[in-house]
């Protein structure tokens, strides 16, 4: 038999043993109802007492020791002793996890900061504070965009797309970058990811210099050999079997000259940010040059059709946005035969303004769609040699429509044909007030 | 901690509109820092388009401000607020005024940025502003930042630090009197440049001015026209009497 069933037995049989003791005892005194009721009334006050003595260990537990009592109310405090001790070592494990948890976050290289639903710092690291200035405990508790007051902050903090990180420059530091990076979890609680990229954005620097200079100093002599190299051809003593050659280095030196160009506007686009405001272009007017452009080409497709479906402008600036959309037209019409289609469409709808160019040429295979804006990167490199394109092309467009705040799509199927489509976003289109002049015109 | 006594209130709804309130503050103020940071880096690297979208973007400070004050207008005419909300709401109400005027002092030097970019630089590239500006900056983020964590020992520093920008507007002002006798034709951009320096100092006041508030905020003194080792004496001296700080 288990103890604690031997006390509750112990337990009844004591009960029994009062009850006939009381009925006993009032039986030889001639009341059996009075000795019942006094035995138990003393028992009652036996179990009030047991209780008076739990309920007194329990609120002092921390420093009583539990009331010797057997029986079943020795059981019962035996088995609370045993719950709480269990607890407390629950308790214990978990709390040493936690301070593991906290020192191994605290001991991590990038800043991290916990915020709860309303933006207060609920938490951060050693290099969090190292970083954002934050000062340990005085900062608990405080909106974090009260002392990260950066515009830039704030709006990233307000938004809900924290798919990239920014990068600021903080206040005190001379030149020195931060990428703030917020990751949402739990119920609404943010964590917010502080690296220090100064040397990245250094690295950066440099290399966007390097490539600048490079190019700049490259330009000089690409323009003696150039020359020369046309005084050559239009030479008439030159000899027959030299001919070839020479308009074979002519060629190439156009190319290079080609790729400096655009290395350089390739540097000048990244230098600067995206620009704020600008003037209105007209798209219709663009796209009809461009039209003339590609007909003037040696060999072209034979069908140039063109849809201006809007007469919606874009704001931006001109010259940058000609540079892009002539690229996409010269990429269609450089891998469309002469016998494919080429479409130019421009339409306005509720997400903003579109621009595509659609062609019917060789199309490019999925996997390569990613990476066509990378610089340099060629689908088939021997076939790009032929064309003549300085592999430029699609990078200045990315960095153009970045500028815009737009965003280029491509969709294309091998052998029938690819689609550039630019999505500028509804801001950056202005939609021309008709005045009568202009409709009678 | 003085931030805590924001905490307990009666009623949660106003506590909530007043730490709104603080944060659109905070939020004008870092607006404001940003404005500050790019009119002195358009006169240092001259560049003429940022120190005009400087001066475009001044309207933005003050519809904050005009924001802001009717917010405070509201709190004071529903909420009836009193004691240490009251301050809260009156340093509210002079810090964006100083905040403000900061935007303005910032519009100015755009202007004369994006103006003195077209002209010749000088040898020294202007190094002694962008020394200056940057101290100025400093005590305006710092002035901010004492604001957001209602501290006071960081507010008084600042409240220090406006005599070192004194220091330095006198040291640029002989300098460039001295420029301006040795070669007159340097004269014209030398008054451009004074007028910066003069809106920089005029900046560092206004710092000192939010951090005032900030001591009055918490302390429910006002330290205005007071010299600074008094006030420091006798916050020590309060705060030694009854070391829980008052509320």
């Amino acid at each position: 038999m288990q103890p604690a069933t031997q006390a509750w037995w112990f337990a009844a049989g004591r009960l029994l043993v009062t009850v006939l003791v009381g009925c006993g005892a009032g039986w030889l005194l001639g009341n059996t109802w009075g000795g019942l009721a006094v035995a138990l009334g003393l028992h009652l006050a036996w179990v009030l007492a047991n209780l008076f003595r739990l309920e007194w260990w329990l609120r002092h537990r921390s420093y009583a020791d539990p009331p010797n009592t057997g029986g079943v109310w020795g059981e019962i405090i035996a088995q609370i002793v045993r719950l709480h001790r269990r607890k407390r070592f629950h308790k214990q494990r978990f709390v040493q996890l936690m301070r593991q948890l906290q020192r191994s976050t605290a001991a991590l290289p990038d800043g991290v900061v916990i915020l709860n639903a309303q933006r207060e710092i609920v938490w951060f690291n050693l290099m969090a504070a190292r970083l954002l200035n934050l000062r340990r405990t005085a900062d608990l508790g405080m909106r974090i965009e009260n002392l990260l007051r950066e515009p830039a902050v704030v709006r990233y903090l307000a938004g809900s797309d924290y798919s990239n990180p920014i990068v600021i420059r903080p206040a005190n530091g001379d030149d020195s970058y931060l990428s703030l990076q917020v990751a949402p979890y739990g119920d609404g609680q943010l964590l917010l990811l502080v690296r220090d990229v100064s040397r990245q954005m250094r690295l950066e620097a440099v290399r966007r210099d390097f490539v600048a200079n490079a190019s700049h100093e490259l330009r000089s002599p690409l323009t003696v050999v150039s020359g020369y190299l046309e005084t050559l051809a239009q030479d008439p003593s030159l000899e027959g079997d030299l001919k070839g050659p020479v308009a074979e280095m002519r060629r190439q030196a156009d190319r290079m000259t080609a790729i400096i160009r655009d290395l350089l506007e390739l540097s000048r686009l990244e230098e600067t940010n995206e620009i704020v405001g600008g003037a209105p272009v007209d798209v219709a007017a663009v796209i009809s040059m461009l039209r003339k452009d590609v007909l003037a080409r040696p060999s072209h497709p034979a069908d140039v059709s063109v849809s201006v479906e809007s007469d919606a402008q874009l704001i931006g600036d001109e010259p940058e946005i000609h540079s892009a959309f002539s690229n996409l037209v010269d990429n269609a019409a450089k891998y469309t035969p002469a016998d494919g289609s080429l479409g130019i469409r421009w339409w306005v709808d509720a997400e903003g303004g579109h621009f595509s160019v659609t062609d019917t040429g060789i199309g490019i295979p999925p996997e390569h769609i990613p990476r066509l804006t990378e610089r340099f990167y060629r689908v088939d490199a021997g076939r790009a040699r032929a064309t003549g394109g300085s592999g430029l092309g699609l990078a200045i467009v990315k960095h153009v429509l970045q500028r815009h705040g737009a965003s280029l799509e491509v969709t294309s199927a091998q052998g029938v044909g690819s689609t550039f489509t630019a999505h500028f976003p509804p801001a950056r289109v202005s939609v021309p007030v008709r005045t009568p002049v202009a409709a009678a015109g | 901690m003085e931030t805590a006594d924001l905490s307990h209130h009666i009623s949660r709804r106003f506590n909530e509109d007043l730490e709104r309130v603080r944060s659109k503050v905070l939020g004008m103020g870092g607006f404001v820092e940003q404005q500050l940071h790019k009119a002195i880096t358009a006169l240092v690297e001259g560049d003429s388009s940022l120190g005009e979208s400087v001066a475009l973007d001044d309207h933005q400070v003050n519809n904050m401000e005009i924001q802001i004050d009717e917010d405070c207008s509201k709190i004071l005419a529903t909420r009836a607020p009193a004691a240490g909300d009251l301050r809260v709401i009156v340093a509210i109400i002079k810090t964006i005024t100083d905040l403000e005027r900061i935007g303005d002092e910032g519009e100015k030097i755009g202007y004369i940025a994006s103006r003195l970019a077209t002209m010749e630089r000088p040898a020294d590239k202007y190094r002694e502003i962008k020394h200056l500006g940057r101290v100025v900056s400093e005590m305006v983020h710092d002035a901010l930042d004492a604001f957001a964590r209602m501290d006071v020992d960081s507010a008084l520093r600042v409240a220090r630090q406006d005599r070192l920008v004194d220091e330095e507007y006198e040291a640029i002002q002989r300098q460039s009197i001295t420029f301006m006798m040795e070669d007159p034709r340097t004269i014209r951009r030398a008054l451009d440049v004074m007028w910066v320096v003069r809106a920089l100092e005029r900046i560092g006041d206004h710092a000192k001015n939010i951090s005032e508030y900030v001591i009055y905020m918490v302390h429910g003194k006002d330290i205005r026209h007071t010299s600074l080792d008094d006030v420091e004496r006798e916050l020590r001296a309060a705060a030694d009497a009854a070391p829980r700080g008052q509320a």
